[in-house]
């Protein structure tokens, strides 16, 4: 491309040109933009902080799930009821629990922060290392044993390589996920006390209360560009590389899925910033081979300190899990032995309040993400035209719109008195459409050429052509995203119906107010905060067992794909 | 010539599944040896339980009754004079072909340098010096299973065994590749000293064998054995071949 050069050079002018243009007149916003480096460093630390631990836990987890049938029993159903536990719902716990613990230095509040993230990026990626080891295939599990491929060198070689595919797709889902909850738990109200850690989340969520359109305005692009930037450098590199773990398989099983959207294509690609970056690690590489090798002997000579580990491991993991289960069931029983809070008959119809809005917000979603999955699907132009701009809104987590949804709902709908209800139906659409969007886009892509050919071939046009192959097509991605929007948009539920903005607070109704309410009031209500997060998980839990499960089951059968 | 104890012997073997409360039995009472130089081929429809009889000689999976010795000694799913071909070549797709070969050395902790010398052996063995570097997903699939094979010979094993190495495969590549498996074996000077070789395909068991080996249906009982008595090379178009691969059709048949 003989144009790219200089067309880059121009539009890095043109950016310095804005900014300094931006400078001279707004003084008080770029003093304000100064900060945000330091600003963005401290909330990425947090983030790859918490991505670390997530890592780890996934492949503890998820390995011991795949490969011990007993801890399978246990491990999975926990993993299931913890993928659908409001997250915000036991945040304030937590962060009292850590500032107690730190007497009331700011560690604790960052261990809080890292702790939240880390509950939100966590258990997909588990259940991605779980199902990714148990579809090794037969074969190749038996190849690896008739080599000889045990402890150290067998997860090297055979385990980690095969989880991968699915770790990275996943970490970018729950990277994504950590920002939304990284915006919403840099400032924190929990027991009567503000808590806050400098951040983009912080810089946001202040700029908001205060009001100030420009502060919002200018913590949203640094945070679009953050997100973005780490894409570009970090995310997108690694997904074409897990590429090469793909287990190429005969199985029908493995159509199933249909395959991950390939996203942030058009991101640039830095050659010279990864090749100087793979040039550094190569030394790294080859250490930790060097280093992988003498653990192996390790390994292989000690097999009984590997048992007492592993078997460490595992007590710990019960007796947290055992804490859990116990400390919940205790509380529980208290409540039921004093008595329903009198609040507490406000529960159900508030469930069907929240889960009203939700069916709005998706319905809303459906007729806008449908046909656009359908358009930039199939029109490469489209795609090369929307992807980026559609991207560039989807890098924003609905927590850091907060603001500009409020200041846009009280422009709108203050005549009418619904500006509560306007936002909360706002903030639930930007939680769950991406992932429809995105599931659907993928979607659209594995209709087989041979079908769309087919279908022009017989004169298929308009609503046929929708009603005979795309919607068929489109059946299992659309119950996929649904899911996961489901989960997202009842997670949303506790911000989006209770929001401070500009010194006011806009309340909803809603299971997610009445959590909300129950966990800033002063003092805060811990019998109602057990309830409703209870409901919640049971509402969420119902759903999925009952609707989209059994919806799945017989979409897939019905409308997969059959690739030769 | 039986005094030493044979190479492989497989005495009393039976394997059945409990599903619920219902028992599967796959496998009835098999007996045979392999001796040194013997080039085996079990044959039987699909679904017989050959591949299962196979996982269970080379360790891999317990029977329910019987036993298996290889050299006298009871057999370990690690013993590396024994190596293993598959039906769908079980490459690991992540690591280059001679990653891949290189693999078992690697396992037993012999040295990087010696791992890489034997690895480059085989894969010269088997015609695929100058794809060292490539990965699975690159090559055909007759190149796949020559990489297959040559991770089995890296090690050097007095025993092969092969599960359906050619079923996946092309005509002309299998025919290939058949030719070259019967050249390596009738090398006394390299590995492998004996071949097990589980197929349905009869012809390539009469083109293949000394001896063939007949299972039934489910449950897997030994129908007969026949010592194939044709010289080598075989021709598949004389009538000696087409009597011997008619009578073992009236077996299963």
């Amino acid at each position: 491309m003989g144009l790219a050069l200089p067309g880059r050079r121009r539009i890095a002018l043109a950016a310095i040109l804005l900014a300094v243009a931006a400078v001279l007149a707004f003084p008080a916003q770029a003093a304000a933009a100064a900060t945000l480096p330091g600003l963005a460093l401290a909330s990425v630390t947090r983030m790859v902080a918490a991505y670390v631990l997530s890592l780890t836990f996934a492949i503890v987890f998820g390995l011991t799930a795949a490969t011990n049938r007993r801890a399978a029993t246990v491990l999975l159903p926990f993993l299931d009821v913890l993928q659908s536990v409001p997250i915000f719902g036991f945040f304030p716990a937590a962060l009292l629990f850590f500032v107690a613990t730190f007497h009331g230095h700011p560690a604790g509040l960052e261990i809080a922060v890292v702790f939240l993230i880390f509950t939100s990026m966590a258990w997909n990626m588990a259940y991605g290392v779980y199902e990714s080891v148990i579809t090794i295939p037969r074969d190749l599990e038996v190849a690896g044993q008739s080599l000889g491929l045990t402890g150290w060198l067998r997860f090297r070689r055979l385990l980690f390589p095969s989880m991968i595919p699915k770790l990275v797709y996943n970490s970018m889902l729950s990277w994504s996920n950590g920002w939304y909850f990284l915006v919403a738990s840099e400032v924190f109200t929990a027991f009567g006390e503000t808590h806050t850690r400098p951040g983009l989340g912080a810089f946001i969520a202040e700029a908001g209360i205060a009001a100030d359109m420009g502060a919002i305005a200018l913590g949203l692009g640094a945070l679009a560009a953050v997100v973005l930037a780490l894409d570009a450098l970090a995310w997108r590199p690694l997904s074409l590389w897990s590429e090469r773990f793909r287990i190429e398989s005969t199985s029908r099983e493995a159509l199933r899925v249909p395959g991950p959207y390939e996203r942030f294509r058009w991101l640039p690609r830095f050659p010279g910033i990864r090749a100087n970056a793979i040039g550094r690690l190569r030394p790294l590489a080859q250490a930790w081979e060097r280093a992988s090798l003498r653990l192996e002997r390790g390994y292989v000579g000690h097999p009984a300190v590997v048992r007492t580990v592993r078997r460490a491991d595992m007590i710990m993991f019960l007796a947290i899990v055992g804490i859990v289960v116990v400390a919940g069931l205790a509380g529980i029983a208290g409540l039921v032995a004093r008595g329903l809070p009198a609040d507490a008959s406000r529960i159900p119809g508030a469930v069907l309040v929240s889960f009203g809005r939700l069916s709005l917000a998706y319905v809303v979603a459906l007729a806008w993400t449908v046909p656009m999955a359908a358009w930039i699907g199939r029109d490469a132009r489209a795609a090369r035209v929307m992807t980026p701009v559609l991207e560039v809104f989807a890098s924003l987590p609905a927590t850091a719109l907060l603001p500009a949804i409020l200041a846009f709902s009280i422009a709108v709908a203050s005549f009418a008195g619904l500006v509560e209800d306007l936002a909360a139906l706002l903030i639930g659409l930007f939680a769950m459409q991406w992932y429809l969007l995105f599931n659907l886009i993928a979607g659209v892509r594995t209709i087989p050429g041979d079908l769309e050919e087919a279908a022009r071939a017989f004169g298929l046009r308009g609503r046929t052509y929708w009603r005979r192959v795309l919607l068929p097509a489109l059946a299992p991605s659309l119950v996929t995203g649904s899911i996961t929007a489901w989960g997202a948009g009842w997670n949303a539920t506790i911000v989006s119906e209770y929001v401070p903005y500009g010194g006011v607070v806009y309340d909803a109704d809603g299971l997610g107010a009445i959590l909300a309410r129950a966990t800033f009031a002063t003092p805060p209500d811990p019998e109602m905060v057990l309830l409703s997060v209870l409901a919640m998980i049971a509402v969420v839990l119902s759903l999925n067992k009952l609707v989209w499960r059994p919806l799945y089951r017989r979409v897939a059968t019905l409308y997969r794909m059959e690739v030769q | 010539m039986t005094d030493a104890p044979p190479l492989l012997e497989v005495r009393g073997i039976s394997k059945s599944y409990v599903d619920g409360a219902k028992e599967f039995k796959v496998l009835d009472g098999i007996d045979f040896a392999v001796r040194d130089r013997d080039f085996v081929c079990v044959v039987g429809s699909s679904g017989c339980g050959k591949s299962t009889l196979l996982r269970i000689i080379v360790g891999l999976e317990p029977p329910t009754a019987g036993t298996v010795r290889f050299e006298g000694q009871p057999i370990r799913a690690d013993n590396p004079q024994v190596a293993m071909v598959f039906q769908s070549f079980a490459l690991f797709p992540w690591l280059t072909v001679e990653q891949n070969v290189e693999l078992g050395l690697e396992a037993r902790g012999r040295p990087p340098g010696e791992r890489r010398e034997r690895a480059r052996r085989s894969i010269e063995e088997v015609g695929l010096t100058g794809f060292e570097n490539a990965y699975p997903r690159e090559l055909s699939g007759g190149m796949k299973q020559r990489v297959g094979i040559a991770r089995a010979l890296a090690m050097e094993p007095l025993l092969l065994c092969m599960d359906e190495p050619f079923y996946a495969l092309d005509g002309l590549t299998a025919q290939s590749l058949r030719d070259e498996i019967l050249q390596l074996w009738s090398d006394p000077e390299h590995p492998p000293r004996a071949v097990l070789m589980v197929t349905h395909n009869i012809e390539e068991a009469v083109y293949l064998a000394d001896r063939v080996i007949v299972l039934s249906d489910r449950p897997g009982r030994i129908l007969a054995e026949r010592r194939i008595d044709l010289p080598r090379p075989r021709n598949r178009k004389e009538p000696e071949f087409y009597g011997w691969v008619d009578e073992l059709y009236s077996l299963i048949v």
